[in-house]
């Protein structure tokens, strides 16, 4: 069941390597929280901890929720609907998570995670969503995506400790959460300026401006 | 003798639920649209139809075009025949496994390309050129799904992932794989429409456009029997079940329900994603199996890893 949610949530990423179109971006990343919201919930379930319920809680509420519904208030707000600006093409970009999700398991093999298939898979998963998320800041132009390719990598870190150590400290989790969230308002509001003030969201232009 | 009666008996079985399915999914989509639509029958009713009438053979046609329906529909019944259904796991083996069952499709298709060639007629021509390209594109995902699920269960024959009990997440993810194949293997919607005659949108019904009476009843046989196929390899996949060891009426009973209702759950969410989804552009088809192809590859790492 829980290595089903881990594989859910991989395929949820490589599905936002393909997405083509901002709204089906966004619908994904909805998904990989909801997927992340059940593995919390299952883990809960299972170790009888209090705290990781809050935790999922948090997740539903900010994650599925919230920061999604700003995204999309925001894509809405500034029509970026169509055209994510892919520096590389989805097929390419396939083969290049691909990779990733490669390199990222025969880094956790010799890392040394492999006690037991179970925890392999599933530091081998976070890495990769980890490095797929990266992938996406790299290779998309529009600011848009690199926000969402934030939120991924965010994804991925909650992934390795909940893997590694059974989730960070509760207290981390909440600051995190708190982090999160405002970092994607600041972002957004940004987002929106730069578009308000040169009219489009393509941060490679954005190097060629004189002060 | 006693193998190749419950052979017979499978191929029998083939041909008369085949075109069930198909009349399913009809009749599913067509109450999802709240229409009325036709019976649930109308494929037997068109293949009596067919079988009925004349045909018309185009005057430049080579033999190709003449032999072809005979191929497709013996290279379909022959695939049939190695899925495991009534047969007992363990006299199946020395017919042929998992990748005799691609190629055998394969020399179908082949053939099928040939004689849309084979008449000169434009829409042949760009029929065949589209089944030839998204084929290419989806026998690399169905080999790796085979790989994948052979590599957890150990064999490439048809009746061993069977035993496996309960489906591990490898054989999740490769029946997603696989699910995703077969809308593209049986012209399903967000590949081809079976429904159109649109010149522009169809694939699988531009190359047999040139057949007609039993030629076309054959062919269109063919397809009922592959879609049965890759059906039954869905539900194998994500709902293993092992066949009865003995022959209990009690339990072959139970079995035979529970096959058929497999069956059923696959046709279902056929439809729905049907209803549900629109038709892509060809080269957004590129994409479509590109995805397939990593689900392969995340099923094949599942396997590696042992899940």
């Amino acid at each position: 069941m829980q290595v089903m949610i881990l594989f859910a949530v991989l395929v949820l990423t490589y599905l936002m390597v393909i997405a083509k179109r901002v709204p089906a971006l966004i619908r994904s990343f909805r998904f990989q929280s909801f997927f992340l919201f059940l593995a919390t919930l299952l883990a809960a379930f299972k170790e009888k901890q209090v705290e990781l319920y809050f935790v999922s809680g948090l997740i539903i509420l900010v994650k599925v929720f919230l920061i999604p519904h700003f995204l999309d208030l925001m894509a809405r707000k500034i029509k970026v609907d169509e055209n994510l600006g892919l520096l590389v093409n989805s097929q390419l970009s396939l083969l290049a998570a691909l990779l990733l999700t490669y390199s990222s398991w025969a880094l956790s093999r010799n890392l040394g995670f492999g006690q037991g298939p179970l925890q392999l898979a599933a530091v081998s998963v976070a890495f990769s969503v980890i490095f797929i998320g990266a992938f996406l800041m790299i290779s998309r132009i529009r600011a848009f995506t690199q926000v969402v390719g934030i939120l991924t990598m965010e994804n991925g870190i909650f992934l390795f400790a909940s893997a590694v150590s059974g989730g960070m400290p509760f207290l981390v989790e909440i600051a995190v959460f708190f982090d999160v969230f405002i970092s994607v308002i600041i972002m957004g509001v940004f987002v929106y300026r730069i578009n308000k003030l040169f009219t489009h969201i393509d941060v490679n232009k954005l190097s060629q401006l004189k002060g | 003798m006693n193998k190749i009666f419950f052979i017979l008996i499978q191929l029998v079985f083939f041909i008369a639920v085949a075109p069930l399915l198909s009349g399913l999914i009809s009749k599913i989509k067509n109450s999802l649209r709240m229409r009325k639509g036709q019976s649930i029958l109308q494929p037997y009713y068109n293949l009596a139809k067919l079988f009925s009438k004349g045909e018309v053979v185009s005057a430049t046609a080579s033999w190709v075009f003449r032999i072809t329906p005979f191929i497709v529909i013996a290279s379909t019944l022959c695939a049939a025949s190695l899925i495991p259904v009534f047969i007992f796991p363990a006299s199946l083996n020395y017919l042929g496994d998992f990748l005799a069952l691609i190629f055998i499709l394969a020399l179908g298709r082949f053939f099928l390309a040939l004689a849309g060639l084979d008449t000169g007629s434009s829409f042949g021509g760009m029929g065949s050129s589209r089944e030839m390209f998204i084929s290419s594109l989806v026998e690399p995902v169905l080999c790796l799904v085979i790989f994948s699920v052979s590599l957890r269960s150990g064999s490439t024959s048809l009746a061993a992932f069977s035993a496996v009990g309960a489906a591990p997440v490898t054989f999740i993810i490769a029946g997603a794989a696989l699910f995703l194949i077969t809308l593209a293997e049986t012209s399903r919607i967000p590949v081809d429409n079976q429904e159109t005659h649109l010149e522009l949108t169809m694939v699988h019904e531009a190359m047999i456009l040139e057949y007609s009476g039993r030629s076309l009843a054959l062919i269109e046989m063919a397809s009922y029997v592959k879609q049965m196929i890759f059906f039954l390899l869905i539900a194998q996949i994500v709902f293993p079940v092992s066949l009865p060891v003995s022959v209990n009426p009690l339990q072959v009973i139970f079995w035979a329900i529970w096959f058929l209702a497999r069956l059923a759950i696959v046709a279902i969410s056929v439809a729905v994603v049907e209803v549900s989804v629109a038709k892509m552009r060809l080269f957004r088809v590129a994409d479509f199996l590109g995805f397939a192809f990593v689900l392969g590859i995340i099923a094949g790492i599942c396997a590696i890893l042992g899940v």
